[in-house]
């Protein structure tokens, strides 16, 4: 178990506080950049734009140094960072459904990856995008928004154990 | 230059870092990491700082746990804090303020069919991402943390966003033609 700067009693506190002030400043500057990881890929292919795409990469980087430099001031709270060496390098880090073998994560993330990039670019703009349109009034995204709401309990009321059977009746059960 | 002038520069060069996307991006890379240093003992996951669709499902599923005294499963931080986290909450509340103090709130109405193709388009997306385990800015943030699965998923998410556009390319210039 990690122990992060606050102790456990604070935290749960703090959790709902901390996210949500965190939230209000990332849709702040997101609604004024126009920030969109799709988008980035899209206008690259189109117009060989780099704006929207260097958003993206600047995140990819910068997450590293962050984690490295929380690393080095709390390594308590960075229990696994550097996963691939401090863990089984094809795992995942956790937070999908659990208990499959290595592999097929791997083809899980190739396979999801395809399809969300496929049907957000149809859709114009990725989740964050879709929820800072929705909050400038476009009742396109607004749908979208509601339809990721009952998707997440319908996710974790029937999608997820189906999915689970699913994957061990193909023997990809660990 | 004139000291007057000084402030302006500055005020220019923030405005312009403020509107750039990769000022954003870097921002939301060490913020991220700096609320998993700062909360991680209320519980995991990892790399677990912002992702749109994960932290969408712990909001809904947590607030209605809450409410309807269900049990949907949500990510041991918002099951073991008090509230879930808020950060799609946060995102939806500063991009309206954001919206209402610059003047770009505008209302832009679809038909029923639009309507039904975002509903449903949003609840495909949220099924994959949660297979996964992330939105796209959580598969970042786990590439920043070393996880080679994210990485696959970022290429071929790019791989995905490439055939896409094309298909909606060709679209374009057969109706042109």
């Amino acid at each position: 178990m990690a122990t992060g700067i606050l102790p456990t009693g604070v935290a749960v506190y703090a959790v709902p506080l901390v996210t949500i002030l965190l939230g209000i400043l990332i849709g702040f500057l997101a609604q004024r950049s126009g920030y969109c990881s799709i988008g980035g890929f899209r206008d690259y292919v189109l117009f060989r734009h780099t704006r929207l795409l260097s958003g993206y990469l600047a995140l990819i980087v910068a997450s590293f140094f962050g984690y490295l430099l929380f690393w080095f001031l709390a390594p308590a709270a960075m229990e696994h960072f550097f996963w691939a060496l401090t863990s089984d390098p094809m795992s995942p880090v956790p937070g999908a459904p659990g208990g499959l073998v290595p592999v097929a994560y791997l083809l899980i993330s190739v396979i999801t990856g395809f399809f969300v990039g496929f049907i957000c670019v149809l859709l114009g703009g990725c989740p964050i995008r879709q929820t800072v349109m929705a909050s400038e009034g476009n009742y396109k995204a607004g749908f979208f928004f509601l339809g990721m709401c009952l998707g997440s309990i319908i996710f974790a009321a029937y999608v997820s154990g189906w999915f689970t059977i699913l994957m061990r009746s193909i023997g990809f059960g660990g | 230059m004139l000291p007057g002038n000084t402030s302006d520069t500055v005020h220019q060069y923030f405005s312009y870092l403020v509107r750039h996307p990769a000022f954003l991006g870097a921002l939301i890379g060490v913020l991220a990491a700096f609320s998993q240093a700062l909360l991680i003992s209320a519980g995991g996951p990892e790399a677990y700082g912002f992702c749109v669709a994960c932290h969408t499902r712990d909001l809904v599923n947590g607030m209605t746990n809450i409410i309807a005294g269900t049990s949907l499963a949500l990510a041991p931080i918002s099951g073991n804090a008090v509230l879930p986290v808020m950060s799609v909450a946060g995102v939806l509340i500063g991009a309206y303020l954001s919206a209402r103090m610059y003047r770009e709130h505008r209302i832009k109405r679809g038909d029923l069919k639009d309507y039904a193709i975002y509903f449903l388009g949003g609840f495909i997306v949220l099924q994959l991402a949660m297979i996964f385990g992330g939105c796209p800015y959580r598969a970042a943030l786990r590439t920043g943390y070393g996880d080679i699965t994210a990485l696959a998923f970022i290429i071929t998410m790019a791989a995905g966003v490439i055939v896409g556009t094309l298909l909606m390319l060709r679209q374009a210039q057969k109706e042109d033609a």
